[in-house]
């Protein structure tokens, strides 16, 4: 990399990531380390940093690439998106009810992780003469079907969370590419019209019963219920300083499943207290604000509506995520961005953090 | 750039979004961690939250009448309640001795366990240990009894093999059953009804989510869910008539010194099965607290397979009662007309195969030749239709097939036929004397002793052929009716009428003055029967008899196998006629022997 690029480089953006990347090894480390045997003690914690060298080396590499370049392979990056959702339904192996993952030798990836960065990039491509030009429910409709394809496989798996992902993605970028408010509006209204009839006929029933348990914890109090009790206790017990790294008794003695993936925030909540949950979800900030920092300074739309659909979809993780596991939102299995354990999730967020700082490294003018 | 401007707003817009999400997580941080901060580190703390299953009561079994068949008592279960502390291995020597369970099987079973919800180490406990155990508290830390529904099979060996029984859910269960939210430690239906309506029938857990002390003791009760019972099953079997099937094989066995036998009884206007009966048999209740291995090892080990239900699973050569089968398909493809007489010297013409003991019979027609079991009449039928034939005659019956009773494990029986010869032999031609086994329901042939019902249905219901059934309707726990089951009318035989006619007539002789005359003799309603002798490689034959009555409007079919009973007539016959005599109310002094003696057609209800 020159030094241009160099002194171009968002350090803000840089250090916030590698702040909650650093983070989460720490807090993985924490909440697996008591119930994992002696000898894999530190396994999760080596594992996800070893994946985050291995990532942030790749983001160092593509920095001397253009993302413009990005744009002619749209199409085809969507048809390989496909391709990847139908490959888990086919082959795919099952956890907890759905089919998400496939094996690549000794690595189970997630494909829907990887699915929504490649559908902001697809989608940006596809937005980018678009911008301005969306006023009408007509100019939308294109916009939706291609969405809509993706959405449904991933429906099918079935994988609520990342669904839901893909909404805030489109949503976000159609937003900023301008689309009529009207329109905006009345497809919200069709929405909570429609939501009765995807209750009945869309929707599985243990995904219901999420739902349902949003509303009452009480309603399954063996289940996910259980998960979210537990998990507000977990946080609610941390008080204002925590408990202290590794002494989190909720979390530590196994009373909170899955606390090192979807339930990470419970351990930061409960082991750092307040203090930490609300320095972590600050450095959250600061990467979504630096996010759209950069969409307002892109040289072109396409850049544009990356950093939106990419902030969108960060900042939609963090509210669904953390918000479940504070009881204000329903259990939908989506991973804390550059916290959860997953080596999926990681590699995804780091590539998209990877796509702002290119986008900032290729504005069009010095600002310092 | 278009619409710059535009474009920095619509961000705006975002970043406001972004700030207010963030606000909201981080005001919901606060309120939890600092304003109800001390709440839930009282909840952490005075540890923990713990969950206390309640296990859903399975809904029970009644008969056609609502006679009580299968039931649950409340039990007792021994459990642990996972504490912060290891319980110490005082306790669990204390406990070891108390309960005589071993060491080693209740540290494995707290080291295999995860989660919260207590640690059962035993089932179905005495109340003498209840008691020892609540009276002495504090000698037993951490242990709890919970209190659990055991399944109760009121009749125990009686019915098991329809009943089935129910056991803790294992590993590739819980796999294929995971979606539909089973979990580790259910208890589930593995054999029988409770297998086939384990849905249904199992209700929905509740529990209790409680804080407890660092005893374990619950201080408080933080969530509940109440467990909702299953729904109840109506079957279509008649408790009496099914004790009394059970009664009259037992006896025969006894008498004869055989060990295994099968009986079904069934309508054969609706499909109703009334009653089943496979022999040996094994205590379901043996099952509803964990089998010892020793029980099980017996039950395994036995030879004669006590754990199958021979009724449906059991695979054995017709016989004689294929006849019923041959002799309509002759009469239908017009190959020997009723009044032909065929002439019996005691060993057909062409190959020189005879009847069983070697007596002519000289010349018959098609009803003596069928209430005489005749078989070298039957030999000449198989020549004159040939095997092809005779194969899609069975197949009309329904053989080769399972039948679709909602039992597991059903076996398909085999119709003899060229294909399957050239399929398994290394000599695949087919021969004559291949053709005439078939017809007399030998060689290949292989039928259940539900198909064998079913067929022998047919020829009393004029050709219907109804879905065998054990379960009338299901009722869910607030009396609803959840699902009902009417007679499902699978084919009618492609026959004509007077054929059927005919049939029915050879079978009513049988009991008149052929096989099974001698044991009918004075019966007081008119049944039509047939006797089999299936040839066994492995031992003595096996005795077949299959009977329906009252011949004029039948609503009873009744078929029975004797293990290596020897003949039909001698074996199975008996046990049939005390079946019969139970199902039309004959087994037992009636007060009113005349009016009953007048309207003998109902069965008992």
């Amino acid at each position: 990399m020159n030094k241009r690029l160099l002194r171009r480089t968002d350090f803000t953006l840089l250090l916030a990531t590698a702040g909650i990347v650093i983070m989460s090894l720490i807090i993985i480390g924490s909440a697996t380390h008591i119930n994992t045997p002696t000898e894999e003690r530190y396994w999760y914690v080596q594992r996800q940093g070893l994946f985050a060298l291995m990532n942030f080396a790749l983001a160092v590499f593509l920095m001397n690439f253009d993302y413009k370049m990005l744009q002619a392979y749209g199409n085809r990056f969507y048809v390989f998106n496909l391709i990847m959702l139908i490959a888990v339904m086919v082959a795919g192996h099952s956890a907890l009810g759905a089919q998400r993952w496939i094996m690549l030798g000794p690595i189970s990836i997630q494909p829907s992780e990887f699915s929504k960065l490649i559908m902001i990039v697809c989608l940006a491509a596809m937005l980018e003469d678009k911008v301005g030009k969306l006023n009408t429910l007509h100019d939308l409709l294109p916009v939706a079907a291609y969405v809509g394809l993706p959405f449904i496989l991933v429906l099918k798996q079935p994988d609520l969370g990342t669904s839901l992902v893909f909404m805030a993605i489109f949503f976000g970028m159609v937003f900023a590419a301008g689309i009529n408010l009207r329109v905006l509006g009345g497809i919200f209204a069709a929405g909570v019209a429609v939501f009765p009839l995807l209750w009945m006929f869309v929707l599985k029933e243990y995904q219901k019963m999420r739902l349902k348990v949003f509303l009452d914890p009480n309603v399954d109090p063996l289940g996910s219920g259980y998960h979210i009790i537990q998990s507000k206790i977990a946080i609610g017990s941390g008080m204002l300083y925590g408990k202290g790294l590794f002494g989190g008794t909720q979390s530590q003695l196994n009373f909170l499943p899955e606390n090192h993936t979807d339930f990470i925030f419970a351990v930061v909540g409960e082991e750092l207290g307040f203090i930490g949950a609300v320095f972590l979800l600050l450095l959250y900030l600061v990467v979504l604000w630096r996010g759209l920092q950069i969409a307002k300074d892109a040289s072109d739309q396409f850049g544009r509506l990356l950093a939106v659909g990419i902030t969108s979809m960060l900042a939609f993780h963090v509210l669904v995520n953390v918000g479940m596991t504070m009881g204000i939102m329903p259990v939908t299995g989506i991973p804390l961005p550059l916290m959860s354990y997953g080596v999926s999730s990681l590699t995804t967020n780091i590539m998209a953090i990877a796509l702002l700082m290119n986008i900032q490294l290729r504005k069009p003018k010095l600002l310092f | 750039m278009v619409e710059n401007d535009e474009f920095i707003g619509r961000l705006k817009v975002l970043g406001v979004l972004i700030v207010l999400v963030i606000a909201v997580l981080i005001g919901r941080a606060g309120h939890l961690q600092v304003y109800d901060g001390d709440y839930y580190a009282r909840l952490a703390d005075g540890n923990r939250i713990r969950l206390i299953p309640a296990m859903a009561p399975r809904g029970t079994f009644y008969d056609r009448n609502g006679a009580l068949l299968v039931n649950n008592r409340p039990g007792f279960t021994v459990s642990l309640m996972p504490l912060a502390a290891p319980i110490s291995d005082e306790v669990i020597a204390r406990l070891s001795g108390l309960l005589k369970v071993p060491v080693e099987d209740i540290e494995q079973k707290i080291a295999a366990h995860t989660g919260f919800n207590p640690i059962r180490i035993k089932a179905d406990v005495t109340p003498d240990i209840y008691t020892i155990i609540e009276e002495r508290k504090e000698e037993y830390p951490g242990v709890i009894i919970e209190t659990q529904s055991v399944r109760d099979y009121v009749l125990n060996e009686q019915g098991a093999h329809t009943f089935g029984y129910v056991s803790e859910i294992n590993d590739m269960e819980l796999e294929k059953k995971k979606d539909e939210g089973y979990k580790s430690g259910d208890i589930i239906g593995k054999f029988g009804l409770e297998r086939v309506y384990d849905r249904e029938i199992r209700g929905v857990d509740g529990g209790e989510q409680v804080e407890v002390d660092v005893a374990g003791k619950p201080v408080q009760r933080l969530g509940m869910k109440p467990p909702v019972a299953g729904a109840d099953l109506y079957l279509t079997i008649d408790k009496e008539l099914q004790q009394a099937a059970e009664k009259a094989v037992d006896e025969q066995l006894a008498l004869i010194n055989a060990h295994a036998a099968a009986a079904v009884v069934l309508n054969p206007q609706t499909g109703e099965v009334l009653a089943m009966v496979s022999r040996p048999a094994f205590n379901p209740n043996l099952f509803a607290h964990g089998i010892s291995s020793k029980e099980w090892s017996k039950l395994n080990d036995n030879p004669y397979h006590p754990m199958d239900n021979k009724a449906i699973t059991g695979e054995y050569p017709p016989g004689s009662t294929f006849k019923i089968v041959t002799g309509t398909a002759a009469l239908t493809e017009g190959v020997v007309s009723p009044e032909e007489l065929i002439f019996d010297s005691g060993r057909h013409w062409i190959i020189p195969k005879g009847n069983a003991d070697g007596e002519a019979l000289g010349n018959i027609n098609f009803v003596q030749a069928m209430a005489h079991s005749d078989n070298v009449y039957f030999y000449e039928m198989g020549n004159r239709l040939g095997i092809d034939r005779l194969e899609k005659y069975a197949r009309m019956f329904g053989l080769g097939k399972v039948t679709g009773i909602d039992l597991p494990y059903e076996s398909e029986g085999l119709v003899a036929n060229r294909r399957y010869k050239e399929l398994n032999f290394e000599d695949g031609d087919w021969y004559l004397s291949e053709t005439f086994d078939a017809a007399i329901g030998q060689g290949f042939n292989l039928v259940t002793p539900l198909q064998a019902a079913m067929v022998m249905g047919e020829i009393a219901a004029d050709g219907k052929r109804f879905q065998p059934h054990m379960v009338n309707r299901i009722v869910g726990p607030d009396g609803k009716l959840v699902k009902e089951f009417k007679p499902v009318l699978l084919s009618q035989l492609d026959v004509p009428a007077a054929d059927i006619k005919l049939v029915q007539t050879g079978l009513h002789d049988v009991t008149k003055y052929g096989t099974a005359a001698r044991i009918f003799a004075g019966f007081p309603i008119e049944i039509a029967g047939k006797t089999g002798t299936a040839e066994n490689p492995h031992g003595k034959d096996h005795g077949w008899f299959v009977a329906y009555g009252p011949f004029d409007a039948p609503n009873v079919v009744v078929a029975v196998i004797v293990e290596q009973g020897g003949y039909g007539a001698q074996s199975a016959v008996p046990i049939g006629r005390k079946i019969l005599e139970a199902a039309f109310g004959l087994n037992q002094p009636q007060p009113v022997q005349a009016s009953q003696a007048a309207q003998p057609a109902q069965p008992k209800q």
